[in-house]
């Protein structure tokens, strides 16, 4: 039997992953598909946890919600990470340090 | 307030009255600079022996630490800030004199006119030498006039700047550096003069008027001094663990000496002269150093009389030391101008030997020599300044046998030297004699100076006979031979009537003074009596 | 009555005064005459000089042997309490020595006038000559000690003028200002002993102190104090002066006699200050005669007269030792010297070192007796010297020779050229030596006998003063014989050097003559006594001595001048044959005894070696210690007041500045690190935010 601990375990394995993606990737996209692990972590609480709200299913529906907004934030994201590399020729966070000054 | 003119006032002030007419006139008009200084000096020459003349002596006329018996006195009131409870500032214009001043006054009026004959030979920057001159004059004069510690710190300090710009503009090639020298050390002394002029002034309060007072005459007296203040005498108060008197007295005595000089105070000396211009030199040592006489025994030693006579041996001995040193470092020169700066620090020994032994004797002669040393060096310079125009060199090994081309100037250098060095019949020897004879009668009458120091202040006169010879025989005599060569024999020519004219005056009063000595004696004598009578109250 | 002398004693003053005054008067004159050489100056002065001696007489006549002083003051200044005065004290010693030098004053004067009448500075010589006749003469005639040490320094002045009259030698100029320095110890001698005399006296007045019963005869050393003694009587003094009495400790009165003997041994050449004199031998020898062989030289001994009541016993017994002595080695040293007026002026150091052995011997009156008539003999002789350096000279410059005109080596034979000067010469020859029927034998047969009378009441060391006076003696016979014979006998040695030289000599004009023949007067023994042989009947002798009559009372009246003149004789007979008759000087020129001689006991070397050098080491030594030491401590304040200014811009610039500028970079240091966590870098940022929230969580675990 799948317990809850089980999905909150992977939950934050994602979650992990997602992080260090962030933090220490040097591509800004693969910073993104960390980003979008973690949102998806996020949503697997979401779903794990709302079995305890069988009435309305908050959880199922908050998760849609937010699967959506990463659709269109992602959508954001690409066409700004276009830009940078339009503007800079590269999409090395580390390269673009102009918030410095 | 009523401003009567006075014969002092007119005295002092007249020579600012030639300055102001010479720099409102335009430099166009240069050539006539010099004979409007020459008529100011002369004016007050006359005006001096007028004083002279009626210059009454006696009993009456001590003068001294009597206020009422000064002569010719003059008492305006001056600064008087009403200070609140703290009183008021009493600051009085008070000149007057008394046998101690008038015979320096009359010297010193001679030597301006010596002096103003000697600035012909200054071409440069006109205006601005003979109003310097001038307001130098006026300076020399308040000094010896003036009776209110204020005043005369005024015209005491007065005196340096002219000099200070005489010296660093007009003379020789080192002379920014003697004139620096000269300033600052004649400064060093006078700025903590105005300490002690601080202390006793708030230590004194004219009985008159209540108040605080710069008044000479009456810090003389020890009933004005208040209970408990800094000089008072009963309250033995202390500065640095010294009784604060004494501190006073050997303050105001260095800053004097500065002045005389004494050794070890003199090395101003023998830069200023030789870098000097002639008249400057002749202002210099004709008047300045005496200036420095006249304060030990009117400010110094009378302010402080009981401080004075308990460290006379102290005095004395700094009078044989200069006397003695001087003549050595005379006999070492060889430079003309130098070993007569020297000569000058032994025959000023001889002032400071005689106001030590604060005897009669000793005092009037150490007065008569001051008058007599101040015509002599005047003489002595100007005769330097001679040759020194010919030839712009002063070496005394560069010279030999100049009596054979100039021997009207080698009769005047032969009565200046013989003069200076105390030949009888000149004044010099009167003063010098009866400095000794009080220097030696002080140890029977009362007691201050030791026999001993009076033997050795005679060897100072057996110097001078040797450094004056000396420079007479390598100078002077001998087959003549210039370092110059034919260039200076034929610039060396005799001397022309200006020079002739302002010497023999000088060697004519040198004479007279030393043949007829009783033209200083009879005028100073009632106050030199005072005098030692005033030391001896205390 | 009273009134009546005193108007003889006002004429008799003005009389000395004008005698004083009239060279005063020559001198002003012939300096301001225009012009260098005038024949008018010669005449001035010596017309000046002629009243002069005129007057002396006649002041003489009046005063001599009167019992009378006649002393007039009046007042020349007040200084403090102290009144001084100016006067005149004619006594006989005074008017003695008036007379004396204006008679022997008058030949110099007509004598120069031929002697300088080709010098180009005539109007300058003659002034200082009679500037020198003024000193003189105010010298004997003043009556107090301050005017007495100025016209004493002022004689001093006038022989330096005169030493040094050609100025352009350089020999005169050395030797002017040797004369004067030494002149000049003397004088600081004398200073301090008028000064000492007048603290104790109290008065400068020489007539008060050392007249006859005043101050100094009523003082004398007690308990080592200097005191008044006896019952002073009522006219001694006053009660002004015995109220002020001061008592001083005894040296001082040892310390004035020192400064007097100073004063006298400078004056009158004696030993330590004598070797001024031979080298003022450089002036022209009138001069020489006038001042420094008859007149101011003996100004010494006249002043040893004038104070004689102040000495006490040791300090009589040092004059005489020291007066013996001068004597002894001025006569050693004239036996050798070549120079004509060298020889004589030795000669005249050792004449004058008999009176003043004299005066210490208590042979008062023979000494200045000797004074007397060594000033005429001398003069004398000097003149003689000068006539034949004169002749000299001419020899050397008719024929262009390269010679000294004044060695002895080169003369000879001129008794034949010059008979007159010759004649003159002998008898002054003879005066100086002293043999009998001269007015020297009367002189100094009465020092010689009281020397011995002197030495019989004393020890044995002092008994060698009068051998040696008399060894000193028969030395004089020799050297003055030397003298006579090598200048006036055998061939003139000139014509060895070469030979057809033209002489064409002469005694000279009158001018040269007369002086010669007045003073040759003096020479002899009546102008002074009748009576040869006894110098007790000589006028000046009765005079002087205040006990009368004569007290031939022992046998060395008799035995010393017998043998004394028999001894001199032979002596001089000696010296005659070595000179003459051999023709090589027998004597060999070299040894320790000659060297000494020679060169003058070597006193001017050790002189420079030990007095001059060290003076002038001292004096440079003194210019340094005054420019390294004293101004070096002067230039060293400076140069600290400089160093410590630049210190404190250094401060100024690096502490007081230095603080604000850290402050600045303190802010902006910390400024710059907290830029350094705005990287830029998002990643970073995250990192960061990552780092503190698990830092703030751990630690609130912990805690």
């Amino acid at each position: 039997m799948i317990s809850l601990t089980d999905f909150l375990i992977v939950s934050a394995a994602l979650f992990c992953i997602g992080l260090y993606m962030i933090v220490s990737k040097h591509n800004a996209i693969q910073i993104l598909i960390g980003i979008e692990l973690m949102l998806n972590a996020a949503n697997l609480n979401l779903v794990a946890f709302g079995k305890y709200d069988k009435l309305n299913n908050g959880g199922q529906m908050f998760a849609l919600f937010a699967i959506v907004l990463a659709a269109a934030t992602t959508a954001v994201a690409l066409a700004i990470i276009l830009n940078v590399y339009k503007k800079y020729k590269t999409i090395d966070p580390d390269r673009i340090d102009k918030l410095r000054d | 307030m009523i401003l009567q003119m006075n014969i002092l006032t007119l005295l002092i002030f007249t020579p600012v009255l030639f300055g102001l007419i010479i720099a409102l006139m335009p430099s166009a008009w240069r050539g006539s600079f010099k004979y409007i200084t020459l008529l100011g000096t002369l004016v007050q020459l006359g005006m001096c022996i007028w004083i002279y003349c009626n210059f009454k002596s006696g009993a009456a006329f001590g003068g001294i630490n009597h206020e009422e018996q000064f002569q010719f006195v003059q008492k305006l009131p001056w600064i008087n800030l009403d200070l609140g409870t703290m009183g008021k500032m009493q600051m009085d214009y008070f000149v007057g004199i008394d046998g101690i001043s008038i015979a320096l006054l009359l010297m010193s009026s001679v030597v301006m006119v010596i002096a103003a004959l000697a600035s012909w030979e200054i071409t440069s920057n006109l205006k601005g030498f003979f109003v310097l001159f001038l307001i130098l004059d006026m300076a020399v004069m308040g000094v010896f006039c003036s009776l209110d510690f204020f005043l005369f710190y005024i015209f005491y300090e007065l005196m340096l700047l002219p000099l200070y710009f005489l010296i660093g503009m007009w003379g020789g090639a080192r002379r920014e550096y003697a004139a620096i020298k000269f300033f600052l050390y004649t400064l060093f002394g006078s700025v903590f003069m105005l300490l002690v002029m601080i202390g006793l002034y708030l230590s004194v309060k004219d009985p008159a008027t209540g108040n605080h007072t710069f008044n000479m005459v009456q810090m003389m007296n020890p009933a004005n001094y208040q209970p408990g203040s800094v000089f008072a005498l009963i309250s033995h108060q202390t500065i640095f663990g010294m009784p604060a008197r004494t501190v006073g007295f050997v303050i105001l005595f260095i800053a004097f000496a500065i002045k005389v000089p004494v050794v070890p105070l003199h090395t101003w000396l023998p830069d200023a002269h030789v870098e000097a211009p002639t008249p400057v030199s002749i202002i210099l040592a004709g008047v300045l150093l005496k200036v420095g006489g006249y304060g030990i025994i009117r400010v110094c030693v009378s302010i402080f009389p009981e401080i004075a006579s308990a460290n006379a041996y102290w005095l004395g001995l700094l009078g044989i030391i200069s006397i003695l040193y001087g003549a050595l470092n005379a006999l070492a020169q060889k430079d003309l101008k130098r070993m007569i700066a020297y000569s000058s620090v032994s025959h000023m020994g001889f002032v400071l030997l005689g106001i030590a032994s604060l005897t009669t004797e000793g005092i009037s002669g150490a007065v008569m020599q001051m008058v007599s040393h101040g015509f002599l060096s005047t003489m002595l310079f100007f005769l330097v300044g001679v040759v020194y125009n010919r030839v712009h060199d002063r070496g005394v090994n560069h010279f030999r046998g100049l009596a054979s081309i100039m021997p009207k100037y080698t009769v005047f250098v032969m009565i200046a030297f013989f003069a200076s060095l105390g030949l009888p019949g000149f004044s010099a020897f009167i003063g010098e004699a009866f400095t000794l004879v009080g220097a030696f009668k002080s140890s029977s009458v009362n007691g201050l100076l030791p026999y001993w120091m009076a033997a050795c202040g005679s060897l100072g006169i057996l110097l001078g006979a040797a450094y004056f010879l000396w420079t007479l025989q390598r100078m002077f005599f001998g087959k003549l031979s210039l370092k110059g060569g034919t260039v200076w024999r034929t610039a060396l020519t005799d001397l022309n009537l200006r020079e002739k004219i302002t010497l023999a005056p000088l060697a004519l009063v040198a004479l007279a003074l030393g043949i007829m000595p009783w033209l200083v004696f009879d005028k100073i004598n009632t106050s030199v009596l005072a005098f030692v009578q005033f030391m001896h109250l205390k | 009555m009273d009134n009546f002398l005193q108007a003889i004693d006002t004429l008799t003053i003005r009389f000395a005064l004008t005698a004083v005054l009239l060279p005063l008067l020559a001198f002003v004159f012939n300096f301001l005459l225009p012009g260098r050489k005038s024949q008018l100056a010669g005449w001035i002065s010596t017309v000046a000089i002629l009243f002069s001696t005129v007057l002396s007489i006649s002041v003489f006549a009046k005063v001599w042997n009167t019992n009378h002083v006649v002393h007039q003051q009046v007042i020349w200044f007040t200084i403090g309490n102290t009144v001084v005065y100016a006067g005149v004290l004619l006594n006989n010693l005074s008017v003695l020595m008036l007379l004396l030098v204006s008679v022997i004053a008058l030949p110099v004067h007509i004598y120069s006038t031929a002697y300088m009448k080709h010098d180009g500075n005539l109007n300058r010589y003659f002034a200082y000559l009679s500037l020198f006749c003024f000193s003189m003469l105010a010298l004997v005639v003043v009556d107090n000690l301050v005017l007495f040490y100025a016209f004493w320094e002022l004689v001093g002045f006038s022989s330096y003028l005169l030493i040094g009259f050609w100025f352009t030698r350089d020999k005169a100029v050395q030797a002017n200002k040797k004369a004067f320095i030494m002149n000049r110890i003397g004088d600081i001698g004398l200073l301090t002993a008028v000064i000492i005399l007048f603290t104790q006296f109290h008065t400068f007045d020489i007539d008060k102190l050392f007249g006859s019963g005043n101050f100094v005869s009523y003082s004398g050393i007690h308990n080592g104090i200097w005191s008044l003694w006896g019952n002073l009587p009522n006219n001694v003094g006053g009660v002004w002066v015995r109220g002020n009495f001061v008592q001083l400790p005894a040296i001082w009165q040892y310390i004035a006699f020192g400064g007097i003997f100073l004063a006298v041994a400078a004056k009158s050449a004696q030993f330590p200050l004598h070797t001024w004199l031979p080298d003022a031998m450089e002036g022209p020898t009138s001069v020489s005669a006038l001042i420094h062989a008859a007149t101011m030289v003996a100004a010494g001994v006249f002043l040893l007269a004038r104070v004689y009541p102040l000495f006490n016993d040791i300090e009589l017994t040092t004059l005489a030792i020291v007066g013996c002595f001068t004597a002894f080695m001025a006569a050693s040293i004239a036996l050798t010297q070549t120079d004509l007026k060298r020889i004589l002026a030795y000669s005249t150091i050792s004449q004058l070192g008999y009176m003043v052995m004299a005066m210490g011997i208590g042979a008062y009156t023979s000494s200045l007796f000797h004074l007397v008539t060594h000033a005429f003999f001398k003069c004398l002789l000097f003149l003689v010297a000068g006539i034949v350096i004169h002749q000299m000279q001419h020899i050397k410059e008719d024929n262009e020779l390269d010679i000294d005109p004044q060695n002895i080596n080169n003369m000879g034979g001129l008794r034949k050229k010059l008979p007159f000067t010759f004649v003159v010469a002998v008898i002054g020859a003879l005066a100086l030596i002293g043999l009998p029927f001269t007015s020297g034998y009367l002189s100094k047969d009465g020092i010689l006998i009281k020397s011995f009378e002197w030495t019989d009441g004393r020890s044995g060391i002092l008994k060698v003063i009068p051998v040696f006076a008399i060894i000193t003696t028969w030395l004089t016979a020799f050297y003055v014989t030397r003298l006579i014979v090598k200048v006036f006998f055998g061939e003139l040695r000139l014509l060895n050097i070469r030979a057809g030289i033209n002489l064409h000599l002469s005694d000279g004009n009158w001018q040269y003559k007369l002086p010669l023949a007045l003073l040759v007067i003096g020479c002899f023994f009546p102008l002074f006594s009748i009576n040869p042989f006894l110098y007790e009947q000589a006028w000046i002798f009765k005079g002087l001595s205040n006990a009368g009559g004569l007290e031939r009372d022992n046998v060395y009246h008799t035995i010393v001048p017998i043998g004394v003149n028999i001894l001199s004789v032979l002596v001089m007979y000696a010296a005659y044959a070595i000179y003459i008759k051999r023709r090589n000087n027998p004597f060999p020129q070299k040894g320790v005894l000659f060297n000494l001689s020679f060169n003058a006991w070597y006193f001017d070397t050790v002189y420079n070696k030990l007095i001059v050098k060290p003076v002038l080491l001292l004096c440079r030594s003194a210019f340094w210690f005054d420019r390294r030491v004293v101004d070096g401590f002067v230039k060293l304040i400076a140069k600290v007041g400089i160093a410590l200014s630049k210190l404190a811009d250094w401060t100024d610039r690096n502490i007081i500045d230095g603080f604000l500028h850290l402050l600045v970079a303190v802010v902006k240091g910390i400024g710059n690190f907290a830029r350094m966590f705005q990287g830029g870098k998002v990643q970073y940022y995250l990192f960061s935010m990552l780092v503190i929230i698990l830092a703030l969580f751990i630690l609130k675990v912990v805690i």
